[in-house]
């Protein structure tokens, strides 16, 4: 008893026995006159701690109790529940690093604002320093504006070298970002206006290089020939503005002419738009406002320009473009379209998934209902309120939750590094997937629905079960028919997930069985990089060095260069003009170029149809060459000999000596279009100061064997050719095909094994409804034995169960899957969104699942021994 | 006997509560004592629920509560009101007198 309680009614018995009664009557009395002390120290716990927390504590208990006791159950559901949040937080976690994440250490990030040019190809393109000046000193809505491009080099500090990725910025960079420096100071204006060779360190670099020792300030940083001057250190958490990037440093925009042995050409050019642009916005300018003053500043400054090229299908490419003003608020946009594209489709796929988890747990929350029925009916006998056994399971659901929300965040730590792994495709990808409050909030909030919802079904169901008939009956029914809605509904998802993974690998297989002209195995590939820029004799002295050097390594039997490496997704175009040939105004003149050294087509195994190719007499002669391919030939000189016609372009008269099969230029996706292939030399002196041998990818075709073997030879090689070269980037020609085939890997990868998963799951469900149907029916399965039905009728009533369920599945799940397809329309190649074999291919997979996981339980049923049947209950 | 005593008006326990406490620390029982001998056995506390009322007092933060020593030597838990629970009983009271009053001038109203 509580004490208070104690003193009061001992305080009362003493008046009753101070009145003459004896002890025990008195006691009685005061008991009686009290009124209970049990329900009254209940009311006081009411009091001190609402009813509902102490119930919630008592049902958690309790709901740890029940779990503990049934391990399969819990491993099953925390299974799923790990697949479905862990996989829902890895690309959530990816979308918010890409997409949602402000730029962290910048002030007020919302003012951020990127100007971008878009045309048909971008979002967001890049803008030419002239474009930028102009808007520098013209958008009124704005209080401060920059450029940056990145810059790539093997940088050397205290002698050791290193590649580095960092930018190179305009002026006011730190002023519009607003950021502090960590150490030292950052770049100014100041440091712009006239070329200063400082730089700013990232944090992350100071602490990986320099161990974030303060004599990192005035240290001296080589890149290229350039030496300079560490003067200060970003703060910690700045990761750059284009966080899919590496930024390690920073230095003055005006420093690049230096650094990359640039001639200047880009202040002035304003058709090289090779900077990425950024401002801010003045306090209380909204983007609509800053968007419509860059779009219309943009249009006359275009319109000028345009002005001064000739009409023709270029001009009108150029006049196709406007300029706008974006959200910076995350960062660069650039790189971001291309990743949030295959994300949206996975958030698509990991939705459903989820939604097979939810049904799934719903399913064994339901099962589990089911076996504690008679629990359920005892616990409503003693008086247990309605409210009360829903609150009983959703406490199930909610510790459920909590175990599958923390499995699953860890699965999410390991599949979005996977992920990022994946869409980084060998390259540096410094995307930060952390695990931060909106990422944590998202799993536990996905967690809590699926299981709140899972655990609402069978919670009401068990409301209004009735006492009696549930107390006297054995085994329970009831549940059938929501138990088997709910396998249907994980079939259907496992049908719409299996049609998309086939879809996608349909699409990966068709991608690959594309006729690209060439063949790509037994090619090896590799980049140079050098210290410092040559000369051009020196330069073509080098370059036919590492073509000599190449060709004589073991098992070559090919060596070549090139300055486009097909499916590189690179491109280099220009106007033409051909002999007897006029073009159609408006009609693009345009075609694909190419630069290339005798015995290209020996490397990539194209096949030279008509006329020759070029050989060591067109470097010295002054008749310039080119090679055309078939579709130049059918698309210009229809009907007429190809050999000896002359093209001109760029102002330099070409004659077609010969005539290659078509191949793939960007990419495997794209058709074939028309090319031309320059010999290298003559184009060189075409050009003269344009040509270094970084310009090139070196190429050699060996007879048999990896490729790759010759990487480390080359690597040997290239210091002896030249003290400052190095090779860079070596890899197979395959590789890079792979490289360009990225996002449909991706797709096809995922797309696969959250199908298989999805199949598996499914799998199990109907296992389970069968199961526990034939346990259910035991007795009539012995009934219909010993009336004469044979074991074969037996299995043919299991399985016919099991058609029961498939079906309607299957036919949902298609419908499904027609509707959402469309969505993923521009990652298929070579098939349709409601491509039939796709469909048929994924209702067989489920069919032959089914009959699968139905075997089991019709085995069981078809050796049940009629008169233990009988017997049973 | 039992005729003669009321039960009490619907919501004026906490104000009788926080009136004897007013007049001294007390104990449960000495606050059920208080009630009867004050209101010469006329009112009766259904001793049930003026725990309760105590409870809900102090969780309001017009009680305070304490263990000591009482009369009989046995520690018994003491209830002392809160600076915020005079203020509160003040509000009662005038609360009341409005009440009482206006009751009054009804049933004083000749027929």
């Amino acid at each position: 008893m509580d004490p208070e309680i104690a003193y009061h009614v001992d305080r009362l018995t003493q008046d009753y026995v101070a009145q003459g009664l004896d002890p025990r009557e008195a006691r009685r009395r005061a008991l009686l006159e009290f009124g209970g002390p049990a329900q009254i120290e209940e009311d006081l716990r009411d009091i001190r701690r609402p009813r509902w927390l102490a119930d919630l504590r008592q049902d958690l208990v309790y709901a740890a109790r029940t779990l503990r006791r049934s391990r399969g159950f819990l491993a099953s559901a925390v299974l799923t529940l790990a697949l479905g949040t862990g996989a829902n937080t890895a690309i959530f976690s990816l979308i918010d690093a890409v997409m949602l994440r402000p730029m962290p250490a910048v002030r007020a990030p919302a003012e951020v604002v990127q100007i971008a040019r878009v045309m048909e190809e971008c979002g967001s393109c890049a803008v030419s320093y002239p474009l930028f000046e102009y808007f520098h000193d013209r958008l009124s809505s704005i209080s401060g504006s920059f450029v940056e491009m990145a810059i790539r080099h093997e940088i050397t500090i205290d002698g050791v070298d290193e590649d580095a990725t960092g930018s190179a910025v305009s002026g006011e960079y730190y002023q519009v970002l607003g950021l502090a420096p960590a150490a030292g100071r950052l770049l100014t204006p100041l440091d712009d206006a006239v070329p200063t060779p400082v730089a700013v360190i990232s944090y992350d670099y100071w602490r990986r290089r320099f161990g974030l020792d303060p004599a990192a300030i005035g240290a001296r940083l080589t890149y290229a020939t350039t030496t300079l001057t560490i003067v200060g250190v970003e703060p910690k958490e700045f990761e750059g503005t284009s966080r899919w990037r590496e930024h390690s440093f920073a230095a003055p925009l005006s420093m690049v002419d230096a650094l990359n042995g640039g001639n200047g050409k880009w202040r002035s050019e304003w058709s090289l738009n090779s900077l990425a642009m950024m401002a801010r916005l003045k306090s209380g300018v909204t983007l609509e406002r800053a968007n419509a003053e860059v779009t219309a500043l943009f249009e006359p400054w275009i319109h000028d320009r345009a002005a001064t090229i000739p009409v023709g299908f270029q001009r009108q490419q150029i006049l196709n473009q406007h300029a706008v003003a974006l959200s910076g608020a995350a960062g660069m946009n650039g790189l971001r379209l291309q990743f949030i594209k295959p994300l949206a489709i996975l958030m698509g796929i990991v939705a459903l998934v989820l939604l097979l988890a939810c049904a799934n747990i719903s399913g064994l929350l339901l099962a589990r209902a089911a076996a504690r029925q008679r629990e359920i009916s005892v616990r409503r006998a003693l008086g247990a309120s309605n409210g009360r056994l829903v609150r009983q399971f959703l406490a199930e659901s909610l510790l459920l939750a909590l175990c599958g929300a923390a499995v699953g965040f860890g699965a999410a730590q390991w599949f979005s590094r996977m992920l990022i792994n994946m869409m980084a495709n060998g390259d540096s990808l410094s995307l930060k997937a952390t695990a931060d409050w909106r990422v944590f909030a998202f799993t536990g909030a996905v967690s809590l629905v699926v299981c709140v919802l899972g655990g609402l079904a069978p919670g009401l169901g068990a409301a209004r079960a009735r006492i009696n008939p549930a107390l006297k009956e054995v085994r329970a029914g009831g549940y059938r028919h929501l138990g088997r809605l709910l396998v249907v509904a994980q079939l259907a998802i496992s049908m719409t997930l299996l049609v998309g993974a086939s879809l996608f690998i349909r699409s990966l297989v068709k991608l690959y069985s594309v006729d690209t002209g060439m063949r790509t195995g037994g090619v090896f590939l590799a980049n140079v990089t050098s210290k410092h820029h040559f000369p051009p004799a020196r330069s073509r002295e080098i370059e036919s060095a590492i073509i000599d050097d190449l060709r004589r390594m073991p098992g070559v039997m090919a060596s070549s260069a090139a300055n486009m490496v097909p499916l590189g997704g690179g491109e280099w175009n220009r106007e033409v003009q051909v002999e007897d040939r006029a073009f159609r105004p408006g009609e693009d003149n345009t075609t694909l170029l190419n630069a290339v050294s005798p015995g290209y087509f020996r490397v990539t195994g194209t096949p030279i149809l008509l006329g020759r190719d070029f050989d060591a007499r067109d470097e010295s002669s002054q008749n310039h060459v080119v090679i055309v391919n078939e579709s130049f030939v059918h698309q210009l000189l229809a009907g007429q000999q190809p050999l000896g016609k002359h093209v001109t372009s760029n102002n330099v008269r070409y004659e077609i000596i010969g005539v290659a099969a078509d191949t793939k230029y960007q990419n495997l996706r794209k058709g074939v279009s028309r090319e031309m292939y320059l010999e290298w030399v003559q184009q060189q002196s075409a050009e003269p100061g344009r040509w270094q041998p970084m310009g090139y990818t070196y190429m050699a075709r060996v007879s048999a064997g990896d490729p790759m073997r010759l990487a480390p030879l080359m690597e040997r090689a290239m210091p002896e050719i030249d003290p400052a070269m190095r090779i860079f980037r070596p890899q197979t020609f395959e590789d890079q095909v792979n490289e360009s085939t990225l996002n449909e890997r991706i797709m096809a990868t995922l797309g696969g094994f959250f199908g298989v998963l999805a199949l598996i799951v499914a799998c199990l469900g109907i296992f389970g409804i069968l199961a526990f149907q034939v346990s259910r029916r035991i007795n009539e399965i012995g009934i219909r034995m010993a009336l004469g039905a044979a074991r074969r009728d037996i299995v043919a009533l299991v399985l016919r169960e099991a058609a029961l369920i498939l079906v309607p599945g299957c036919l949902a799940g298609s419908l499904a899957a027609v509707v959402l397809s469309r969505f993923a329309t521009s990652f298929l190649f070579g098939v349709t969104p409601t491509d039939p074999a796709a469909f048929g291919i994924a209702a067989l997979a489920l069919a032959l699942s089914t009959l699968a996981a139905g075997y089991l339980p019709a085995r069981r049923a078809a050796r049940v021994d009629p008169m233990a049947a009988l017997r049973c209950d | 006997m039992a005729s003669d005593k009321s039960d009490l008006l619907q919501g004026t326990l906490d104000m009788l509560v926080l009136k004897i406490i007013a007049l001294e620390p007390a104990h449960g029982y000495g606050i059920a004592q208080r009630i009867q001998q004050i209101s010469r056995e006329v009112l009766q506390v259904q001793q049930g629920s003026l725990y309760p009322a105590l409870h809900r007092l102090e969780k309001r933060g017009w009680l305070k509560a304490e263990w000591r020593a009482s009369e009989t030597g046995r520690d018994a838990k003491f209830y002392t009101l809160t600076r915020t629970g005079r203020k509160q009983l003040g509000e009662e009271a005038a609360n009341w007198d409005r009440l009482a009053g206006a009751v009054e001038l009804i049933m004083r109203t000749s027929e």
